[in-house]
């Protein structure tokens, strides 16, 4: 990871060979390869960045392409999870990192999408009070449906987004959790009520995204069961995403919500229909976490309502803040933080120092609660050494300008004053 | 700039195409083969060892319910290691904390599952009924440490102990006896949102309608703390007994609430509502006046099975309190240990093999309550034993009325899951 990031200072290839969850040593002679001092001399100043970066996402995306070859289905369920997260992530970054519109009400969405695609694919099934509706649609179309359903979700609530800024917003967005969760729970039909509802799996043309049908498939003599075949699902979910972002956010629509978040005023000025922008990117934003609902229920099998609680806006509160607010390599580098760094303490915890086990009677810290400080200590850290998050990294070492000068930005949070880049 | 993309690229490419052709260590299924001793095995046993799983909650709401189960867990696990362990092997337990959190257990699962052959606890059921179909599909013997009947009917989802409904039939037929309750009175049940409390409500509603009751239900939520609403509603309404199937909080507020209002009926709690680090506040003496407890288990006094594990477990863990946590968690691996030394005996230690010895036990005692798992569709008991609160005995209950079955619990019909 380290090699990645030092070689190319692009959010990029850090974003996508950080979401393998491992070192990617495939990826440290790539570089090298392209930083001879001959191709850095020809390719001084703009090209040469880019040809490293285009061999360091390259590598990165071939690493991605190929770990269900190799990981356990551990690794596997964490990095679709982790990519789950990404999508999420993305989508509330382009509202408050870009838009700077908070919202507490992103698991909400996620909620929708999750349970918009159960119910568009399910089978209505059950009699009497244990009846479940479901339109069983196939489940592609439902999957789109779903993610169609969040964003008008969004819609909906962009009147009051529009009319509320800043804490105001984030206290009405938090009421969407809670009135989620309580439909959750009191629409058994179409939920499952407090047990959830088991989750369709995904389906194209017959070829199954789950262990069977076509059974026992293996590719390269390595068994792909339903977590090796969803990964690619993921993979492309998290590349469209991520170019629709980056487009969006190069593009005319990006400046203008970054108009939108630095002064209303001058936006307003210069032409940018606030409200519609508002609202578009509550729409957008909810879309994206439709999407992760979606493919999150499709990893889970079965959906549940304690899940979609105020905790996971927090966390993905906390995915957008860790990366570096307004950037989608940062959103993503975070969202893999925050998805993975829990699991993986949690699984390496048993081999900490100093920890007694459960069930024994030493007076030392369980291995679950070393999980929880060991990744509160990392939020701090990073938060602490990285003040623009795991995005600003990438730019801290001095970059040199056209006028030679050493590019310093201490304090990259700072939004109205600071530069900002709105493309990785 | 073409060639620097796309040399490291097509080697990168070449590399991976080779390699994962010829190095990939990923293999196909670990089917079960019979060791060296003629023992057929499975994921989870090895020559030496049989390892079990136990998904639990260490750091989230239910963390000092969770290490009670783990230490009375491990307490057997020892104590069976020590006589011999099963089929010459011993036994482990794999203990892996979710902190209640649906994506950690998850996850969790899947990380532990390929190497346990039974799982020993699971806490939580949302964790529960996200996971039902993946460990019917692995073959996997769990042991839910939840009582709904909505658990019931799988092959390898094994509620131990009567369930929630079961113990409130014969809860409220114990209040209508001794509070002397008549046709046309009414009872108060309040009760959590969720599978627990509406399980619960479904078992009391059923037994008021039989004995021709009122009752007057009041849903609250695990965050609720104030139940003044609550006890002002039930007091205007008239009723004469209040059931409450919620956390220990919610209880103790409730019956705090009551008694400084002069409200003083019966209150009857399920055994999750109780817990005896209760008795040390300020409400622990209204608790001893008011509560009572219906529960499938035994107080710690009650039988010479439950003094030795009091004993025991006071003696390994003296810095521990003993709550029913200890009880659930011992029961759940005895009835396991159980079903291993069947599976030894019939020489098969695959899942399956320990599942088709669990579905065997019919006659099985475990601290003194006899136990039959033959009928995966009915709970393995429908008695419930009725204790109270006294501060000074240990676990914090007394027996009031001991294990007995009332008939209206088997006319009842289990709701479908």
């Amino acid at each position: 990871m380290s090699d990645t990031r030092d070689t190319t200072g692009s959010l990029d290839a850090t974003g996508s060979s950080d979401t393998t969850g491992t070192v990617d040593t495939l990826a440290a002679p790539a570089p090298a390869t392209a930083d001879s001092p001959s191709a850095q001399a020809r390719w001084s100043g703009r090209l040469s960045p880019r040809g490293r970066r285009a061999a360091t996402v390259a590598a990165g995306v071939l690493v991605l392409l190929a770990l269900p070859f190799y990981v356990t289905s551990f690794w596997l369920q964490t990095g679709l999870f982790a990519m789950a997260a990404v999508i999420g992530a993305i989508g509330l970054n382009l509202l408050s990192g870009t838009t700077g519109q908070l919202s507490l009400g992103h698991a909400f969405f996620l909620a929708v999408g999750a349970y918009g695609y159960v119910w568009l694919a399910a089978e209505p099934s059950g009699t009497g009070a244990g009846s479940l509706y479901g339109l069983g649609l196939p489940p592609v179309l439902a999957f789109v449906l779903a993610i169609v359903l969040a964003g008008a979700a969004g819609g909906l609530f962009s009147p009051i987004s529009g009319r509320l800024r800043g804490m105001y917003l984030g206290i009405a967005t938090l009421a969407l959790v809670f009135l989620g969760h309580h439909m959750m729970l009191n629409a058994p039909q179409v939920t499952g009520g407090f047990n959830g509802r088991s989750v369709p799996p995904l389906d194209i043309l017959g070829f199954s995204f789950t262990d069977t049908s076509p059974d026992g498939l293996a590719v390269l003599g390595v068994p792909f069961g339903g977590l090796e075949r969803l990964w690619y699902v993921g993979l492309a979910l998290v590349t469209v995403a991520w170019l629709a972002a980056r487009n969006i956010l190069r593009g005319r629509p990006g400046r203008a919500l970054g108009a939108v978040r630095d002064s209303e005023v001058a936006a307003a000025v210069m032409g940018v229909h606030l409200t519609r922008y508002r609202a578009c990117a509550f729409i957008v934003s909810s879309m994206y976490a439709g999407a992760a609902g979606a493919l999150l229920a499709l990893v889970f099998k079965r959906v549940v309502p304690d899940h979609f609680g105020l905790l996971l806006s927090i966390d993905y509160l906390a995915m957008i803040v860790i990366g570096g607010l307004g950037s989608v390599g940062g959103a993503a580098c975070g969202a893999v933080f925050v998805a993975l760094i829990p699991h993986l303490l949690t699984k390496y915890a048993d081999d900490l120092p100093l920890l007694t086990a459960p069930g024994t009677t030493g007076s030392g810290v369980s291995p679950g609660d070393a999980a929880r400080y060991l990744y509160g200590t990392a939020i701090v850290l990073v938060l602490i050494f990285a003040p623009g998050g795991l995005a600003g990294l990438a730019h801290r070492r001095p970059r040199r300008k056209g006028d030679d000068s050493p590019r310093t930005r201490r304090f990259p949070l700072r939004t109205r004053t600071a530069p900002k880049e709105h493309t990785p | 700039m073409r060639s620097t993309r796309l040399a490291p690229a097509a080697a990168v490419i070449a590399a991976l195409a080779l390699s994962a052709t010829a190095c990939s260590t990923k293999s196909g299924t670990d089917a079960s083969s019979a060791g060296s001793d003629g023992v057929k095995t499975g994921p989870g046993v090895t020559e030496k060892t049989i390892t079990l799983g136990a998904l639990t909650d260490l750091t989230g709401p239910y963390a000092s319910l969770g290490k009670s189960i783990v230490n009375a867990q491990q307490l057997y696990v020892d104590q069976l290691n020590a006589s011999g362990g099963i089929c010459g092997r011993t036994v482990k337990i794999t203990v892996k904390d979710h902190g209640y959190d649906v994506q950690k257990a998850v996850s969790a699962f899947t990380e532990t599952e390929p190497n346990v052959a039974a799982v020993s606890q699971m806490v939580g059921s949302p964790v529960v009924s996200s996971l039902s179909q993946e460990l019917e599909s692995k073959h996997l013997l769990t042991f839910p440490m939840a009582w709904a009947s909505t658990l019931l009917g799988g092959e390898y989802v094994q509620v131990v102990g009567s369930t929630y409904d079961i113990d409130m039939i014969n809860g409220v037929d114990h209040v209508v006896r001794t509070a002397k309750l008549k046709a046309g009175d009414k009872i108060g049940h309040v009760y959590f949102e969720g599978e627990y409390g509406k399980n619960a409500l479904a078992g009391a509603t059923y037994a008021a309608k039989k004995a021709k009751l009122k009752v007057v239900g009041q849903k609250i939520k695990p965050t609720d703390q104030d139940l003044t609403a609550q006890v002002t509603a039930l007091k205007q309404a008239g009723v004469k007994a209040i059931l409450i199937s919620a956390g220990p909080r919610q209880t103790a507020a409730l019956v705090g609430t009551a008694a400084a209002a002069g409200f003083a009926v019966p209150v009857l709690t399920s055994s999750p509502g109780f817990a005896p680090q209760l008795l040390a506040t300020p409400v622990g003496p209204a608790l001893e006046k008011m509560l009572q407890v219906v529960s499938p288990a035994p107080a710690f006094t009650d039988n010479p099975a439950m003094q030795k594990l009091a004993k025991d477990y006071k003696a390994k863990y003296p810095k521990d309190l003993l709550d029913p946590g200890v009880v659930s968690g011992w029961n759940a691996i005895s009835v396991l240990g159980e079903d291993l030394k069947a599976a030894c005996k019939a020489k098969d230690l695959t899942r399956e093999g320990i599942a088709a010895a669990h579905r065997k036990q019919s006659r099985l005692t475990v601290l003194g309550v006899p136990l039959d798992f033959s009928d995966r569709t009915k709970p393995a008991t429908y008695r419930s034993f009725i204790h109270k609160p006294a501060k000074t005995a240990p676990g914090g209950l007394t027996n009031v009325e001991p294990a007995h079955e009332v008939p209206a619990a088997r006319t009842y019909a289990l709701p479908k899951g």
